[in-house]
C-alpha cells in the first residue's frame, strides 16, 4: 500500500489530532484502517488476531503522534508501529517459538484436503505463520532483512533461510506438486 | 569457476540488487536459473497485486472510547502531580523566605501566579476543545501551545529545576498561565466562530 495522503495533508491531520480532535484522528484510522488490517492478517494466524493488531497499534498511533517529525511518510510510520506490534506476538507467545518451517505442523491432518494446485493466496495460507511474516515483510513490504531480524527478535541468516525455504515451498505448491 | 547452480537464497539476493558477482553472472547465462530469477520476480509481482482486506468490523467507537479514557486518566495524573508540585513549591517557599518585603511579595506572586493557573485550567475545561475540530493554523498553534505546557509541568513536577531558587517556582507558573490562557483564547475564538 502506498500513502494515500499527501505529506503537507499528513502534517495538518496530525497537528489537528494532537490538539485534541478527535475527527482527525477518525480520518487518519480511515485511511490507514485497510493497510495495518492487511499488514496484520498476512503477519498473524486468525482474523481475531488481525483485528487485535489493528486496534493496538491505532490506540499506539493516538498516543505517540507527538513523536512523528513530519519528515518522512505517515504511513510508513503507522507501518512501522502496526508490523512492530504484530511480531511482537511471535515473541510473547513461546508456544510457537519453536515453529519452523520442516514441521508443515500448520498443514497437519487437513493434508488430503489440500487441492493438487494451489493459488498464490492459499499457498501463502499454508506457509507457517512466522515463514509468511518473512516473506510478505521482505517481498511486498520491502523491508530488508536486517528489518526483519531486529523486529522478529531473529537472526538475518534466519529471515534469509526462511525466505528462500518458503519460496522453494510456494514453487511446488504453485507449480501442483503439493508435498 | 563453480561448476553448479545458483541457490535460492543466491538468486533472491540477486533479485533484490545483492547478489555476488558469480551469482550475477551465473543467472546471466544459465537458461535454467534465469528462468528461476524471472519466476521469483514474478511470486514477488503477484503478491504485490494481492487484494487489500478490510476488517469486518469497525473498530473505531472500541479505539476512539479506550483513547479517551487514557487520554482522561492522564489528565487526572497530571493534574494530581502538579498539584503536588504546587504544595510543595509553597512549602519551599516557606522554608527558604527570609523575613523581608521583597520575599514577601514574591509569595505573593507566586499564590497568584498558581490561582490563576488554576482559574485558566477550569475555563480551558469548560470549553471542551476534544470536541471540536480545528482550522490547520489554529490546530499547529494548539500542538505548540501544548508542548510548552508538558515542558513547564515538567519542569514544575521536577522540584531539582526548583528548589533551590523560589522565584523560579513562581515564575514557571506564571509561565503555565500564559501558556493557557493563549490556550483559552484559542478555543474561545474558535467557539465564537463556530457560533456565528
Amino acid at each position: 500500500m502506498t500513502d494515500t495522503i499527501p505529506l503537507a495533508e499528513a502534517r495538518s491531520l496530525v497537528a489537528r489530532a494532537r490538539a485534541g480532535d478527535i475527527g482527525a484522528l477518525e480520518q487518519l484510522y480511515r485511511a490507514y484502517e485497510a493497510g495495518v488490517y492487511t499488514l496484520a492478517r498476512r503477519l498473524t494466524r486468525t482474523a481475531e488476531d488481525a483485528e487485535d493488531v489493528l486496534q493496538e497499534t491505532f490506540l499506539e498511533v493516538c498516543r505517540s503522534l507527538k513523536s512523528w517529525r513530519g519528515e518522512g511518510s505517515l504511513w510508513g510510520w503507522v507501518r512501522t508501529i502496526a508490523a512492530s506490534k504484530a511480531l511482537m506476538r511471535y515473541r510473547r507467545e513461546k508456544v510457537r517459538a519453536t515453529e519452523v518451517l520442516d514441521d508443515e505442523l500448520t498443514v497437519g491432518a487437513a493434508k488430503e484436503d489440500v487441492p493438487l494446485r494451489l493459488d498464490l493466496e492459499a499457498a501463502m495460507t499454508r506457509l507457517p505463520e512466522r515463514t509468511r511474516a518473512v516473506v510478505w515483510m521482505h517481498d511486498v513490504e520491502g523491508y530488508t532483512h536486517e528489518e526483519i531480524a531486529e523486529l522478529m527478535g531473529m537472526t538475518t541468516s534466519f529471515s534469509k533461510s526462511q525466505l528462500a525455504r518458503a519460496h522453494q515451498k510456494l514453487r511446488r505448491w504453485l507449480e501442483g506438486a503439493v508435498t | 569457476m563453480m561448476d553448479r547452480h545458483t541457490t535460492t537464497e543466491e538468486l533472491l539476493a540477486v533479485r533484490d540488487g545483492e547478489g555476488t558477482a558469480w551469482s550475477k553472472d551465473h543467472a546471466a547465462t544459465c537458461e535454467a536459473c534465469a528462468a528461476e530469477l524471472f519466476r521469483l520476480e514474478q511470486v514477488r509481482a503477484q503478491l504485490k497485486a494481492l487484494p487489500v482486506m478490510a476488517p469486518p468490523r469497525d473498530r473505531w467507537p472500541h479505539i476512539a472510547s479506550a483513547f479517551k479514557d487514557e487520554r482522561r486518566a492522564r489528565l487526572l495524573s497530571g493534574a494530581t502531580g502538579l498539584l503536588a508540585a504546587a504544595g510543595l513549591a509553597a512549602l519551599v517557599f516557606i522554608a527558604v523566605r527570609p523575613a523581608g518585603g521583597d520575599k514577601a511579595s514574591e509569595a505573593a506572586a507566586l499564590d497568584r501566579a498558581m490561582a490563576r493557573s488554576q482559574a485558566l485550567e477550569q475555563t480551558l475545561s469548560a470549553l471542551s476543545p476534544e470536541t471540536r475540530a480545528l482550522p490547520g493554523d489554529a490546530a499547529a498553534a494548539v500542538a505548540e501551545l501544548e508542548d510548552r505546557l508538558a515542558r513547564i509541568d515538567a519542569r514544575l513536577n521536577d522540584p531539582r529545576s526548583w528548589q533551590g531558587n523560589p522565584g523560579q517556582a513562581a515564575q514557571l507558573w506564571q509561565e503555565r498561565s500564559g501558556v493557557l490562557s493563549a490556550l483559552v483564547d484559542v478555543h474561545v475564538t474558535r467557539v465564537a466562530q463556530a457560533g456565528l
